[in-house]
């Protein structure tokens, strides 16, 4: 099996069958130990499965980190008569620099089926939707074809492994709106509505998808779970630190040489990602910024990558966040001006206009970048910037907002030479 | 039909160093595409679409895509969740959504018109007027901005011999901007109709472009 970029410094608990096509059937899935975790939960029973994931430590892995157990701990312990549960798997997968779910998706579809079961069982639903990004055309086409043999082997559907627990699984695909990743926008467009955010509380453990109790994990959140179920939650802290246990997809992309997904311990040294597992930065050049968790996240400067450690901890340490860990490299030759003005675009794109300050702010903020990108800056557009950014932040019903300040604030504060040299000398850094 | 280039290396890098069939990559769901009736029901609101040519006249829904339309509605606990699912239905038929089509989409979930077209107009993946029999969309988001993505959008242009958001005079190809397509790491990712080319410099585009020519020739294009 081709496999050009395994790094030896991998750990590839969850992605060790990526690229090889035998993995995709359930027999070949089977025999790589795939659903001896849904096993084990039907037999421990449910507060015992959500235990063992609390015990693993493992912390969501679609952007906020949140304790994946605690999480469904929260949902309630009896399903009331006529208020049934619902687990909702993330599988929008857009933001801008991540591309971990869907290859989890695409070469070990199992692994999802069986996640999707146990995180199901844990809090007491009898049924789980999976949310797919509508783009992904072929990858949900692999995993229509392991739902459907998971159907026909008794896997899932009304009497799971001859226990008598009913999971039924239904696929269902977006159609394109980077909105509907928010949790709350997901669940609104699941019900055949706009894919707006709701305002919170109240909080989906308590009404959720129509309205009733609902958990909702990324991809790779229930990726990781049949794992812990079978080897059990001390097992997967082996990996990572006290704070981040155990193993994280990175989507490296930008300037390096093998760009990719690596399966790492959290905690890994960034510059070792970089430099040592990615190859570094093709033809000898500097490196000039990380964004480190997706295009949601502060800039970090080249300094700050130093001794940065890729935990959610130590990411904070340095100023920014490790959301998905979509690492986006760029070196000496990127301009910062432009790329922050490219995410604008996104955000003001992808706002679903509900709130003034993101509707307004991300297109003020996308038309003020072009214009200094193009040499007609002001000398108080820096500031103008800043005021947006200030305004959109922590004023709004989702944090999409958010996600446009952080990269414009941190842009200015740390590369405010290549705005200003712009400005004034409608100039763009680094051309001749 | 012409070599296309084809580099999806996916979880690999991008030297296209592998040594699986591209069938292999994709996973492709069936030679003769997914069943019309959906299959099992678990799966019916999420076949792939973009497979054949369209008809703006088909009827929604009859025969298989009725049962199809049938298994979506038993899936949800109300009518209105199987709105998008249906919306995904009709324009796999007809090609685009007219409000003429809203309308009749509406009127099967017994949802008002207004109601429709203001939940179809939030989303991008509905076309709002008729697009090429290849819809090309190039990402340039950051990832792949950072390695040339708008070389290779003007690539297409010119190849395509179409402006950016409309469609050949012949009517095979529309070329748009996408925004990130999850492929980061595969610069430049392009999706047209379902599928995916990542790893795209615009010096393979002359030869993508062929390849999906030869397709529609020898009716192989999906
Ligand atoms: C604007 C926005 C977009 C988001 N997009 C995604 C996404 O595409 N996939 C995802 O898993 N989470 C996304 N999230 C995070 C989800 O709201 C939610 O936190 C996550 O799915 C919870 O799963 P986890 O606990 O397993 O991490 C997004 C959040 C925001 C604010
Ligand atoms: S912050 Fe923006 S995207 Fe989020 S709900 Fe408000 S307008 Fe919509």
């Amino acid at each position: 099996m081709a496999y050009p970029y395994r790094h030896d410094r991998e750990v590839r608990v969850m992605s060790e069958a990526f690229g090889d096509p035998a993995a995709r059937t359930l027999e070949g899935w089977k025999a790589r130990g795939g659903y001896q975790g849904i096993a084990r939960a039907l037999e421990i029973g449910r507060a015992a499965t959500v235990d063992e994931v609390k015990a693993s430590g493992l912390r969501g892995r679609g952007g906020a980190g949140f304790p994946t157990g605690v999480k469904w701990s929260f949902m309630p312990r009896e399903q009331n008569p006529g208020r049934p549960h619902y687990l909702l798997c993330n599988a929008d997968e857009s933001e801008p620099g991540t591309f971990k779910d869907r290859e989890i998706i695409r070469w070990t579809p199992h692994q999802l089926v069986e996640g999707c079961l146990i995180g199901a069982y844990a809090i007491g639903a009898a049924h789980c939707y999976i949310y797919l990004r509508g783009e992904f055309f072929e990858a949900t086409g692999v995993l229509a074809q392991a739902l459907e043999e998971a159907y026909a082997a008794g896997l899932a559907g009304p009497d799971v492994l001859g226990s008598g627990v009913q999971i039924d699984l239904t696929l269902h695909v977006g159609a394109g709106a980077y909105i509907c990743g928010e949790e709350t926008g997901l669940m609104n467009s699941l019900e055949g509505r706009r894919g707006e955010p709701r305002i919170k509380p109240p909080f989906p453990a308590a009404a959720g998808a129509f309205g009733m109790p609902t958990t909702i994990n990324n991809v790779e959140t229930l990726a990781a779970v049949p794992g812990i179920l079978r080897h059990g939650g001390e097992w997967y802290r082996q990996w990572g630190t006290e704070k981040s246990p155990g193993t994280k997809l990175f989507c490296v992309s930008g300037h390096v040489s093998r760009p990719g997904n690596y399966e790492l311990p959290l905690g890994f040294p960034m510059m070792d990602l970089i430099e040592d597992v990615c190859g570094g930065i093709p033809g000898g050049k500097a490196l000039k910024a990380v964004i480190p968790g997706g295009s949601s996240v502060p800039i970090m400067s080249a300094d700050e990558c130093e001794s940065c450690e890729l935990c959610y901890e130590g990411v904070a340490a340095a100023g920014s966040m490790l959301g998905c860990a979509s690492v986006i490299v760029m070196d000496e030759t990127a301009d910062i001006v432009k790329q922050v003005r490219r995410m604008a675009d996104f955000y003001a794109h992808e706002s679903c206009g509900q709130c003034t300050p993101c509707r307004e702010g991300t297109a003020w903020a996308s038309r003020i970048l072009r214009r200094i990108e193009e040499g007609r800056g002001k000398p108080d557009d820096l500031d103008t910037l800043l005021q947006i950014s200030d305004q959109m932040t922590g004023t709004t019903i989702c944090v999409l907002s958010d996600s446009l300040a952080a990269p414009i604030v941190s842009a200015i504060e740390k590369f405010r030479d290549e705005f200003l040299a712009l400005i004034r000398r409608g100039e763009r850094v680094g051309a001749a | 039909m012409s070599e296309a280039p084809f580099r999806n290396p996916g979880w690999a890098g991008n030297t296209g160093e592998f040594d699986l069939a591209e069938a292999d990559v994709r996973g492709v769901v069936a030679s003769d595409g997914p069943p019309a009736d959906g299959g099992h029901p678990s799966v019916a609101p999420s076949l792939p679409y973009m497979l054949a040519a369209k008809d703006p006249a088909a009827p929604l829904f009859e025969g298989p895509h009725l049962e199809r339309f049938e298994k979506i509605k038993s899936r949800y606990p109300t009518a209105r969740a199987a709105l998008l699912p249906a919306l995904n239905l009709a324009q796999e038929l007809r090609g685009f959504l007219s409000p003429e089509t809203m309308d009749e989409v509406a009127a099967l979930l017994g949802l008002s018109n207004a109601y429709v077209r203001g939940v179809a107009t939030f989303y991008t993946m509905y076309n709002k007027r008729p697009v090429g029999r290849f819809l090309v969309q190039v990402c340039t988001n950051i990832s792949c901005n950072l390695r040339g993505a708008e070389d290779v959008l003007a690539a297409f242009l010119a190849h395509a011999g179409t402006e950016l958001g409309e469609t050949s005079e012949d009517g095979t190809f529309t070329v748009v901007e996408a925004e990130c397509l999850a492929a980061c790491g595969f610069p430049t990712c392009v999706q047209i109709n379902s599928r995916y080319f990542e790893d795209v410099g615009p010096a393979d585009v002359p030869g993508i472009v062929d390849r999906l020519q030869g397709e529609l020739q020898s009716g192989a294009a999906v």
